[in-house]
């Protein structure tokens, strides 16, 4: 079981969103949209970039669950931007409420 | 491996037994698992949290999963106004909302396989309308609905979704159903014969079959409507 920093995961979820990104010349940081206007991801590299979440969890000894009903209600959507995500993957593995 | 759900009996259990005998590896779904000879997971596919259990189980297993046959799935023969609440519930909960659940859970173990096939069931009810299945209609009509917008969600992962929809076949949910009243609906379909559950497992294999990958979003009725 790997150990990270929370700022190392936010790191590799933020180099596992640029890999899944076309655009080349797009920088993923916090704000980096992965829904809804400017998004850097179609429907289906967000289906992807969930499951290599998922992986990235089992790496670590916790879970991620994105279709967790307490993760939507909280963040509204997790997916609003590659730091709300990486901010929710985090609060998935410390088991925060 | 193939998930079927409802796996303990009626046609979930004759799809079983087919899949097996051609030599699939089946992992079966039901609420009671207790006399499958076969891996199997005690699941009540209206409840989420439990089919999110069998989906955990499956990873854990890294067992590549190839397919979903969603059979579960309980009827209630009554006119709209004579079905009590609890049922009316019972029937989207089961029907409706587990075949909902399951893909929800199932399918992204599908496209870790790069591909893959899911059956959800249907009723000939839905398209010929019939007098005294109207909630149970409704909830399989949901199931239609889902599984054409699915089946478009699914598409670029090379997952096919389509919907079986059977006649009047002979299974425990006929149980309560009149022999003239199963003969009017025979006599409805296109092909207007009865057919077994032989009939309709051969429709799932024809699904199943990774040479079947231009058949999407499609309702297949067993009989024909």
């Amino acid at each position: 079981m790997q150990q990270l920093s929370a700022e190392n995961i936010k790191q590799r979820i933020f180099q596992t969103v640029a890999g899944l990104v076309e655009d080349e010349t797009v920088v993923v940081t916090e704000r980096t949209p992965l829904i809804g206007d400017g998004r850097a991801l179609d429907s289906m590299k967000l289906v992807e970039l969930c499951l290599a979440l998922e992986d990235l969890a089992g790496e670590l000894g916790s879970a991620f669950d994105w279709t967790s009903e307490t993760a939507m209600s909280r963040s509204r959507s997790m997916f609003r931007s590659a730091g709300s995500l990486a901010t929710e993957f985090l609060a998935q593995r410390d088991g925060r409420e | 491996m193939i998930v079927v759900t409802g796996a303990s009996k009626g046609l979930g259990k004759a799809i079983c037994e087919r899949l097996l005998a051609r030599g699939d590896e089946v992992f079966g779904v039901a609420r009671d698992v207790s006399a499958l000879g076969f891996p199997a997971m005690a699941c009540d596919v209206s409840r989420a949290d439990e089919v999110k259990a069998v989906a955990q189980r499956l990873k854990e297993e890294r067992k590549g999963v190839a397919g979903l046959v969603n059979a579960a799935g309980v009827a209630s023969m009554n006119l709209a106004l004579t079905t009590p609440p609890e049922a009316t519930q019972r029937l989207i909960a089961t029907n409706l909302l587990g075949t909902i659940y399951c893909c929800q859970s199932i399918a992204p173990l599908i496209i870790r396989n790069k591909g893959g096939a899911i059956v959800n069931f249907s009723t000939i009810a839905v398209a010929l309308g019939l007098k005294g299945e109207s909630v149970y209609a409704a909830s399989k009509a949901g199931v239609e609905g889902f599984s054409r917008a699915f089946a478009r969600e699914m598409a670029d992962f090379d997952i096919t979704v389509n919907c079986v929809a059977p006649g009047p076949i002979d299974t425990d949910l006929l149980k309560g159903v009149g022999a003239e009243q199963i003969e009017r609906i025979v006599a409805r379909q296109i092909v207007p014969r009865r057919f077994t559950p032989d009939a309709v497992c051969d429709v799932i294999e024809l699904l199943l079959d990774r040479r079947s990958k231009s058949l999407s979003g499609h309702v297949l009725h067993v009989g024909g409507a």
